[in-house]
Order: structure tokens, then sequence, then C-alpha cells
């Protein structure tokens, strides 16, 4: 009776275009209210240690924040040069360079629709002047723009771990290998395409433009290695690497860059100025540009933008630690648990029911939302079935990398669909080959455990 | 209409403070104690303080922008009369919620005042630390009163949404203005 009512409240809610975040509180309160004891005062109280009794997640409005500051046309190009210098004198390089860039975009802006909007925008038209069918060209970067929740660090495994208590730092790890393997399986599918189509390969650049590329690449790169190093190494919680990665993405865009803040299209070096004279103009004007960035309007949208998406994840996790809680105490995971052990479900064949609840939910809904929502019912279930809860994460985030490219609710489809100024249709048959290398690659991840669990065993 | 565009940006300004004030407590922090050897005490309270301040502060900020994510493709789908009223309950029943918990954070922070509670490493009380339960939700029940008013008079006619999707391309296109049509 009461788990019907959670149900059927969260439900009608949300078909009734309440915000995910309010219709997840009003559902569990309206049930505390309705079928528990707690009081008023309990669900208040519980709410606020909701918001902010969590350190793991400080991290989210931390990698928003760098991840806003990074997510520059300029920081992409970067990358893009940088990728193309070094895979592009293969064939069919051009696309696999943009793979590439996707995947080291990914890492950095951790947010697929950002990865595909700054990639995408990019590339697509540069593949179609040297030969490559539109079509192709986007339903590749579509595809790799999804593998901005898997590699980390992602917020949407941030969201798992404060769903389910599993260790962040060790979602980072089982997302790496997942990721790379995937990148790889898109850049062998596209070679194979174009030794089939006798698709260009760009000449190869030479060692000194590649070195000099990837240095001009390095201040986007650094990230990913202060991020990963800190947290493999265990040195720093994904907490602490978080704010120390916003910390220098304002640096590097605002001083280092230039691309937005107070510094923007100001040389680091003048025309037939000394060195002398460069190195005592940029540090002053470094210096000054710190406190200037507080006023400066370019930053302070950045910031805010910033805000907006942090503060709509948080209170959608603060109304669903609310929802998860009237779970526990209903013990309604527990209940299904008991029902499908007693349907003699073996693991592998409870994961096929995981995938298909998944797939069909991530057409509807976000990632983040799906999470919050599944997983605190999947993982006692999984655990009593002894699933990995570290692999059941990556599981689930594959998921979501799928769901984020089939319609109506593919957000990287409208992207894709608003960079090439094509119908969402379009976009939709663009990408459809590809999903094929994702369902695959989903049924990799789900039965070769190993894949995801190898890292984060060797390095605990 | 300048007194509430102030206001507006005065809460625009106090939610980005927030952010930035949580993010250097955090790097301070670390540095503090990677750097030098010393550990700030009241650091990891006074940061989850913060976010507790932002999130909750924030929420209702959400509502008038649209930034809440939220399944719309129902409502879009209905006749526009029928999503008006179909909106309308649906601000209601939000009403209800933060109603509840706006009684619920009143009971509970006069329950800690009474006590005279004070919070674990930060010296403040903790009503006036969790005071931030009852402004936010307060400020949630005003912006879906402003809500239901729009809806009734036919200003709006459901929730506002502004998808990631779309603000990623926004973002775009204003990046290729400022470029002078991109490069």
């Amino acid at each position: 009776m009461t788990t019907a009512f959670l149900f059927t409240a969260l439900f009608a809610a949300m078909i009734a275009g309440i915000p995910v975040a309010l219709a997840l509180g009003l559902a569990s309160a309206t049930t505390i209210l309705f079928f528990s004891s707690d009081t008023l005062s309990s669900v208040a109280l519980k709410f606020f240690s909701a918001a902010s009794d969590h350190y793991t997640l400080l991290a989210i409005p931390f990698f928003i924040l760098s991840s806003a500051f990074l997510s520059t046309g300029g920081v992409a190009q970067r990358l893009i040069t940088f990728a193309n210098n070094s895979v592009g004198h293969i064939r069919g390089g051009l696309a696999m360079a943009s793979v590439l860039a996707c995947m080291l975009f990914a890492a950095v802006s951790g947010s697929s629709p950002a990865t595909v909007a700054a990639i995408g925008s990019l590339v697509i038209s540069g593949m179609v002047q040297a030969g490559y069918p539109e079509k192709f060209a986007a339903g590749a970067i579509a595809n790799a723009g999804t593998l901005g929740i898997l590699i980390p660090p992602s917020i949407v495994m941030l969201v798992y771990s404060a769903a389910t208590e599993v260790s962040a730092a060790k979602m980072f790890m089982a997302g790496l290998i997942p990721g790379i393997v995937m990148g790889c399986i898109l850049m062998l599918a596209i070679y194979i395409y174009a030794r089939i189509k006798r698709l260009p390969a760009l000449p190869f650049p030479g060692f000194t433009a590649l070195f000099g590329s990837g240095l001009r690449a390095s201040g986007g790169l650094m990230l990913i290695v202060i991020v990963l190093g800190a947290i493999y190494g265990g040195v720093a919680s994904p907490t602490e690497a978080a704010a120390v990665s916003a910390v220098y993405a304002f640096l590097v865009s605002a001083l280092v860059y230039r691309d937005i803040g107070p510094l923007k299209g100001v040389p680091w070096r003048r025309d037939g100025e000394s060195v002398a004279g460069a190195i005592g103009r940029n540090t002053g004007r470094m210096l000054l540009a710190v406190p200037a960035s507080f006023w400066h309007r370019e930053m302070k949208d950045t910031v805010l933008e910033g805000a907006k998406t942090s503060i709509m994840l948080l209170f959608i996790i603060a109304n669903a630690m609310l929802f998860a809680h009237v779970l526990t105490t209903e013990r309604i995971p527990h209940h299904i648990a008991e029902a499908i052990v007693s349907w003699g479900l073996p693991a592998w064949g409870f994961l096929i029911v995981v995938n298909v609840l998944l797939l069909v939910a991530g057409n509807f809904m976000e990632p983040s939302a799906i999470l919050l929502i599944m997983a605190p019912i999947l993982f006692p279930i999984a655990t009593r079935l002894g699933v990995d809860p570290i692999h059941l994460g990556i599981i689930m985030v594959v998921n979501m990398e799928i769901g984020m490219i089939t319609p109506p609710v593919g957000l990287n489809l409208f992207v894709t669909a608003g960079i090439t100024k094509r119908s969402l249709g379009w976009a939709v048959s663009a990408a459809l080959p590809w999903l094929g290398l994702l369902l695959l690659f989903l049924i990799l991840i789900t039965y070769v455990p190993e894949v995801s669990l190898i890292l984060p065993q060797l390095l605990s | 209409m300048t007194v509430i565009r102030l206001l507006n940006r005065v809460e625009e300004g106090i939610i980005s403070l927030l952010l930035v004030a949580l993010t250097l407590l955090v790097f301070v922090e670390v540095v503090m104690r990677f750097g030098f050897g010393m550990a700030i005490d009241w650091a990891e309270e006074g940061s989850l303080l913060l976010a507790g301040w932002f999130v909750l502060f924030g929420a209702s900020h959400g509502i008038k922008t649209g930034s809440h994510i939220g399944v719309d493709f129902v409502v879009r789908a209905m006749p526009s009369r029928v999503r008006r009223a179909v909106s309308a309950l649906a601000v209601l029943a939000c009403l209800f919620y933060t109603g509840m918990l706006l009684l619920g954070s009143w009971e509970y922070l006069d329950k800690v005042y009474r006590i005279g509670l004070p919070m674990e490493d930060v010296p403040l009380p903790t009503w006036l630390a969790q005071s931030v339960l009852l402004i936010g939700f307060a400020m949630i029940g005003i912006r879906l009163l402003i809500l239901l008013w729009q809806i009734v008079t036919g200003q709006a006619d459901s929730f506002p949404f502004s998808d990631e999707a779309e603000g990623s391309m926004e973002r775009l296109e204003q990046e290729q203005a400022a470029h002078g049509g991109g490069e």
C-alpha cells in the first residue's frame, strides 16, 4: 500500500510536469505524513542533513564550476589540434581525432551535451570538407560525446556514490578502462569504415608540431592529470581534488588561455616587446586580473551558470535522499529483493532486467534523476545476488550513456541536431548505426566485470 | 520594477558568492593541510554548512529560471487549457509540500533554539546556522505563488523548463557571436 502510494505519487507528479526534485520530495513527504509516525520536524532535519551531510557531494559543484571555466571553444580547439596531430595521419584520422578530442574534452568537462556542442561544432564541418559523409561525422560525435559521463571525473558517478555510499574514488578508478575501451571501439569502427570507403588521411605534421600542440593543450590536459593523479594515488579525496581543479580551471582559463575574463584578448607578448617588458606587463596584469574577475561580467555569468546547474543537481539529491529514506524505512528494496531471490533469478538474469529497465527509463529521464531513483532500489538487490556495487555503478552509467542518444530525451541528439542545423529525426538516424556498438559495449561491460573492476582492485 | 531587478541581482550575487566561498574554503583547507601541515578544524563542518545554504537559498531561483529539470513532454503534448489546469494543480501540490517543510522547519528550529544547541566546530547556534531551511522554503513558496498567479492569469502555462541541450547550444552561439561568427 505504502509502496504503491509512494510510486504513484512520484510518477503522477512527474507526468504533471513538476520538476523531478520537487516530485521526489512531494511523494516522500506525503508518504511520511500519511503512513508513518515521523514528525514534520524530523523530515525537516532529514532534509537539511541530506543537503549538507555528504562531503563527497561537494565535489559536484566544484567539478561543474571547473567545467564551466574550461568548456570554452578555445580549450576545445586546442584539444582538437592536439588530437589531429597525434592520430590524424591514420586513415580516417580526422574522425578518429575527433573521437579522441571528445574523450579528452569529456574528461575535462564531465558533461556529455557540452562535449558534443564544443567539439562537434568545430569538427563536423571540417570532416565534411575533407570528404566524410555528414551523417557519419555527426553520428560519431554524438556517440563519442556520451563518454563524458563514463570517463572520470564524472558527475553522474558522484551522484551514484551519493545514492549508494560506494566510494567515489573507486568509481572514478573503475570508469577509466571502460571509457578508454569504448573510445578505442569507436576509433576501430571508424578505421574499418575508412578502409572500406577509402577515406583520406592527414599528413603527419612531425614531432615538433605534435609536441607544440600538446604543450598548448596541456593547460586543459593537466586538469585530468591533477584530478586523476590525486585520486588514484590516494593523495586526496574527490572533493579535495575537485576544489583544486575548480581553482586551477579558473586560473588557466582567465590567466593562461585568456578565453574569458578581464584578460580576454590580451596577448602574452606584443610585437617588438622585450622579454623583460612582457614579463613585467603580464605579471602586473595577471595580479590585477584575479580581483577584477569578481566584477567581470563574463566571469560572473560563468559562475552563476555553474551555480544554477549545481543547485539543480544538489536539490534533486537532497530530495532523493528523503525518497531513499522512505524506501529504507518501508523496507521496499528488501521486499523486492526477497521476491526476486525467491524467483530464483540468477545474477546474470537480474542484470538483463536492470539493463532493460534502465534503457527504457533512459529514454524519458535525465541520467542523474534515474540514478537517484533506481540506485537505492537496485543496489540492495544486487548486493544480495553478489553483484559488485562498483560494477553495478558502471553498468548504470553505460546505460545512461545509451539513453543520451535515444529519443525522446536524448540530450546529445538535440545538440547534434542543433549544431548541424538538421532535424531531430536526421540526428537519430545518424546516431543509430553507432548505437549497435554501444549496445555491444554494454553487453561487454555487463558480463565481463573485470573491465571495470581491475583498476580499483589494483590500486587499493 | 527596479526594486525587483535589484532583488534579483542581489539574489544571484549571493548564490554566486556562496559557491565561490565554498570552493575557496575547501581549496584553502587543502592547501593549508598539504602545504603547511595545518588543518583548519572547522573547515569540514563550515563547508558542509555553506553547501546547505547554497542549495537551499538557491533552489527557489531555479523555479523562476526553469533550471530544475523535469519530464515535460507529456505536459507539452496537452492542449493549452488542460495544460494550464494540470499545471495549476501541480503548483498547488508543490505548495502543499513546501508548507509541510516550512512547518517542519519551524518546529525543528524552534526546538534547537530552546535547547540552545551549538554547532560542533563552527561557533554558531544550530538554529541560526540551519535557519536557511526556513528561508529557503519560504523563498520556494513565494516563487511557487508567483508561478501560480502567472498560470491563473494566463502568463504561463506550466513549470518553466530550460533543457541542458538548449543551454549548451545557447552558450555556443554566444561564443561564436563573440568571436565574430566562429573561426
